[in-house]
């Protein structure tokens, strides 16, 4: 494989899994940026979609139909998880809401496990999706094609919603006071619930494109997933949605370069650097390459 | 604030204040007597690891609780003790079958049981300020997330260590020190350092910054001096309890020293309640309790008329519920900031409500 | 202080009804089971306990031993060392148990053997192939299975004979088991005049091989095939994304890959893999001890026995009885010696002979190949070298 086709290949990588990490992140962001609340239960919508997918695929309904229908449960299932965990603490002090979601966490991932099983179940890929092409020596994989063009288009939408649509600018506007923006009337409630349907419709579509390269589901798959968005999230700009996509891209390739350039026997080290990273990002630029400047926080 | 202002009567007779500091301790001490004589084997398990989970709590209560800074990376340091205390306690002849990749000058190495845990303790200490620095700059969720992230290292480098761990395969061979007259002296260690700082200039300092930082600042009190002592001590005293538990089950590998244990901890303190070290013994003491019953209850069990089938995960639902409802409907915890004031048993003559700063 | 006295009352009728789970039974025969019902190793522990409790069903209908009822008690090791470490300490103090069995990896064995050994408990692994383990854990130890480093060297032979003497070697340095066979494998391909084209590794639980494909694809020749040590979880992801990047040769492993997860998630990709294991569950084409107990398993549990580990359960509680009854007496060091004294016992997955030096029992290979998504035989093989464990 010449060096270009190297470049290439790797650069395919870093975009489809940073596609990936960036929906999730966009998630995080969107509640973080209103409610100042880190939600590790996001990665657990990855999991509630991908369990609901398998379920509807083995009832016999063809994927074109599971997908948005996938997508709509697991909004629900955000709107819920707001409405019963989180709303009865609003107020309380960041660190506990961020507790909170460790809860919710347990409780999900718990629930799956005692109800269906701790056991990974294998997931029918549906063929579109299991397809590789060959250019030369570059291999691209569909499920990596579907998930950055399934990312673009769902960028652009999101954009047009926070500009153009009256709940979108709400967001953007409690998200930037929420005080100002009750004030002025805004509906918070509804607001907020929005965004945690939107989060996890987002986090719905990454679930399943995360299933289809993997092959199976297990209760715990979320885990991962979203302390790496986390990650993302923080680097890029935290709270804002350009941030959180950013933040996807940069991880990615942070991760795929270092893969590739550590010598073998560091390259495992590598998830230990980017949360080293982390920790620098919070102490020089806490608000992310794309957040303002922070004030001294006291 | 102390000796200011009228106060009728604050100092209680000699004898009573004696009686009132000894017993708690005489309560304490009930558990590894227990343990001792007449406890079955399962019972002597759950007080020796009841006396573990409450150092724990306490010395994450240490800095939690009384700077008001939220750490979500102590069981980072739970790991380093355990792992630290095993490999230095080893027979030299284990550690030439189990960890066969251990570089030569740790190779030939073996403490005794006290030496061990203290070099490990020692060891997260050194890792504490050099963690300590720049993080306890930061705020809020700034600091629990790069605290978490220190959480992560530490188990990416636990994973990645072998020769010393063997990664994420078991460890095994660990001597088998820990008993639990050793867990309660080092419980009472912990109790005795967390009000000693509490009641010194140093703890005022602390208390005073957690309250409100902006007035700390003006006074003059050093943000940063005043949170790495604590952080040090409670990184310390973390360690040594993860060597404990180490000595105690004599296996494990880093899931152990993950998230898992890290909400568990955390789900004790602020049950009992932050700030306080009575609070962390009581908060404790139910949700291993708890825990214990629920996970017997987990396996299934047969009432006779009818069977109740295996339901593994409840008992973390049901941890993860009573966690989220302390949050909702009394966060302070079951005691908040205050102590649970033994003096009261012992003064007849009440008059004031005795106030805990 | 009434939520303090709610919360006191709660705790104390949850004890109480916790004592009345497990109450005590008339005087049996107690044999600890340790698995990991759940975890990431489920997929072959929990075929191991039932065919453990199948030959529990069998022995009881049988009379027993010398009359007495044996129970199995059954703990969950949730594939976590710690756990496994508690619940053997259960098994051992709480439900005083003579002997264990369990476990299908080395890592839960070396959780558990140390205490067993502690106790001067017998311990049979149904599963754990680890040749190393009785000198690490010491002489309560016992395997049902064969070591490492026997198949491995099967492996190495039979790729060595059928594809050639280039391999690409990955391996999962997360786990005892994955470590050990690729070692050993190392070994015996080396001793046969194989060359590593290129070695790699993945830690357990990766997701993702993306890296490790490219690296591969980038060799200016391939390999004759491809030697993937990994565990059941990961190996339908692994040879599911290396077939999608367009690598066709032959895959081989251990016992790792009998998991019904690998034609499960890998799906077509599955074939053309080739692994060592402890027996073929093929109803038409396997020997009468596995029709037979094929057949008796599908009765009690409604459904196909998913791979060889379930006979390795069934063999392993049958063989601690056995032993138990020849020992004549609840001792633990009288009964390891029963065990040591086994010589010919009949096991669905091989004969088991042991001795006072001999605490892994030398047993053949069986080399599966996967065609058209069916496991299929490949050989019977006993290897002509193996690496000293």
């Amino acid at each position: 494989m010449s060096f270009l086709e190297y470049m290439l290949q790797q650069t395919i990588n870093a975009l489809s899994i940073g596609s990936l990490y960036a929906l999730m992140a966009i998630g995080l962001a969107m509640v973080f940026g209103i409610l100042r609340l880190i939600n590790f239960a996001h990665g657990d919508m990855m999991m509630v979609a991908s369990y609901s997918a398998l379920a509807l695929l083995l009832a016999g309904l063809p994927y074109w139909v599971v997908v948005p229908i996938v997508v709509l449960i697991t909004a629900f299932a955000g709107i819920l998880m707001e409405r019963f965990a989180y709303r009865p603490i609003r107020g309380a002090p960041d660190v506990a809401m961020l507790l909170t979601s460790f809860a919710v966490t347990i409780i999900l991932e718990n629930s799956v496990v005692m109800m269906i099983g701790a056991r990974s179940r294998p997931f029918p890929v549906p063929e579109f999706l299991r397809a590789v092409y060959h250019y030369g020596n570059v291999t691209v994989a569909s499920v990596n094609v579907v998930a950055i063009i399934a990312t673009a288009i769902l960028l652009v939408l999101l954009t047009l919603f926070v500009t153009r649509t009256d709940i979108g600018i709400s967001m953007r506007a409690a998200a930037d006071d929420m005080t100002a923006a009750q004030l002025m009337g805004i509906p918070i409630n509804r607001v907020i619930a929005a965004a945690f349907a939107i989060g996890s419709g987002l986090a719905a579509v990454a679930g399943l494109l995360w299933t289809a390269k993997v092959g199976k589901v297990d209760p715990y798959m979320g885990f991962f997933p979203v302390l790496k968005a986390f990650v993302a999230a923080v680097i890029g700009g935290f709270g804002t949605i350009p941030g959180a996509v950013l933040g996807g891209f940069v991880l990615g390739s942070l991760e795929i370069s270092l893969q590739g350039l550590l010598p073998g026997q560091w390259s495992s080290y590598r998830d230990a650097l980017v949360f080293g990273i982390l920790i620098v990002v919070l102490l020089v630029r806490p608000n992310g390459i794309l957040g303002a400047r922070a004030r001294e926080e006291i | 604030m102390d000796g200011i202002g009228t106060r009728p009567e604050t100092k209680a007779p000699d004898w009573r204040r004696v009686a009132a500091i000894a017993t708690p301790l005489l309560l304490l001490s009930l558990l590894p007597l227990y343990a001792t004589f007449g406890a079955s084997a399962y019972e002597q398990r759950v007080i020796i690891v009841l006396g573990i989970d409450i150092m724990l709590v306490l010395s994450l209560n240490l800095f939690n609780g009384f700077t008001g800074v939220f750490s979500l990376g102590h069981v980072g340091f739970m790991a380093l003790g355990a792992y630290g205390s095993a490999i230095l306690s080893m027979p030299v002849a284990h550690k030439a079958i189990n960890l066969p990749e251990l570089p030569a000058w740790l190779a030939g190495v073996e403490l005794g049981f006290l030496p061990s845990i203290l070099t490990a303790g020692l060891l997260a200490a050194v890792v504490a300020v050099v963690i300590g620095l720049p993080v306890l700059r930061l705020s809020g969720h700034y600091v629990a997330v790069a605290t978490l992230s220190f959480l992560v290292i530490v188990r990416v480098v636990l994973i990645n260590a072998t020769p010393f761990t063997r990664g994420s395969r078991t460890f095994f061979g660990t001597p088998a020190y820990t008993s639990v007259w050793w867990v309660y002296a080092w419980v009472l260690i912990t109790i005795y350092i967390a009000w000693r700082i509490l009641r010194s200039p140093y703890g005022r300092a602390m208390l005073a910054q957690r309250e409100d930082r902006v007035a700390a600042l003006a006074v003059g009190v050093n943000v940063l001096r005043t949170r790495m002592l604590p952080f040090v001590l409670s990184a310390f005293l973390t360690a040594v309890a993860g060597a404990l538990w180490g000595h105690y089950i004599l296996s494990f590998s880093p899931n152990a020293f993950y998230f898992t244990e890290t909400f568990a901890i955390i789900t004790m303190l602020v049950v009992g309640g932050m700030g306080s070290i009575s609070g962390s013994v009581v908060g404790t003491v139910l949700i291993v309790l708890l825990t214990e019953t629920l996970r017997e209850l987990e396996r299934g069990f047969d009432l006779g008329f009818v069977q109740v089938p295996p339901l593994y995960g409840l008992s973390q639902i049901l941890m993860a519920v009573a966690f989220i409802s302390v949050l909702i409907f009394r966060r302070e915890g079951l005691l908040g900031n205050t102590e649970i004031n033994f003096m009261r048993l012992f003064s007849k003559r009440e008059r004031t409500a005795d106030k805990n700063e | 202080m009434k939520t303090k006295a709610l919360m006191l009352g709660t705790v104390l009728a949850l004890g109480a009804l916790g004592t009345l789970a497990s109450a005590q039974a008339a005087e049996t025969i107690k044999i600890g089971g340790a698995f990991n019902l759940t975890g990431e190793l489920s997929s072959l522990d929990v075929p191991a306990a039932n065919g453990a409790k199948l030959a529990l069903k069998e022995i009881n209908a049988a009379g027993g031993v010398n009359g007495k009822k044996v129970e199995l008690i059954m703990r969950d090791g949730k594939t976590d060392p710690a756990t496994v470490a508690n619940i053997t300490t259960q098994l051992i103090e709480s439900d005083k148990v003579l002997a264990i069995i369990g476990f299908t990896d080395s890592d839960s064995a070396l959780a558990a053997g140390p205490l067993c050994q502690r106790a001067g408990i017998p311990f049979i692994t149904a599963g754990a192939t680890s040749p190393k383990l009785p000198a690490q854990v010491g002489n309560m130890m016992f395997l049902a299975p064969f070591g490492d480093n026997v198949q491995a060297a099967v492996g190495a032979e039979f790729a060595v004979k059928n594809f050639g003497k280039s391999a690409y070697l990955l391996w999962d340095k997360g786990t005892e088991y994955t470590t050990l066979l690729a070692d050993y494998f190392k070994k015996r391909f080396a001793e046969l005049g194989g060359t590593l084209v290129l070695e790699d590794t993945y830690q357990f639980g990766d997701k993702d091989f993306s890296a490790q494909i490219a690296k591969v694809k980038s060799l200016p020749k391939q390999p004759d095939f491809y030697y993937i040590s990994a565990m059941p979880d990961d190996i339908g992801t692994t040879v599911k994304q290396f077939r999608e990047a367009g690598i066709t040769g032959p895959i081989v492993g251990g016992d790792g890959y009998d998991t019904p997860l690998l034609v499960q998630v890998a799906g077509a990709a599955a074939d053309n893999t080739y692994f060592t294991t402890h027996a073929l569950m093929d109803a038409d084409n396997g020997s009468p001890a596995v029709k037979k107990f094929m057949a008796a398993y599908k009765a009690e549990f409604g459904h196909e026995v998913e791979n060889a580990f379930a006979a390795l359960g069934y063999d392993t509680m049958r063989l601690i009885v056995d032993a138990v009854r020849r020992a004549g007496s609840n001792d633990g060091k009288a009964i390891a010696k029963a065990i040591e004294a086994t010589q010919g016992f009949p096991g669905v997955a091989g004969e088991l002979n042991y001795s006072a030096s001999a605490h892994v029992p030398r047993k053949g290979v069986t080399m599966i190949a996967v065609k058209g998504g069916k496991f299929t035989l490949g050989a019977e093989m006993v290897p002509e070298k193996v690496p000293a464990p």
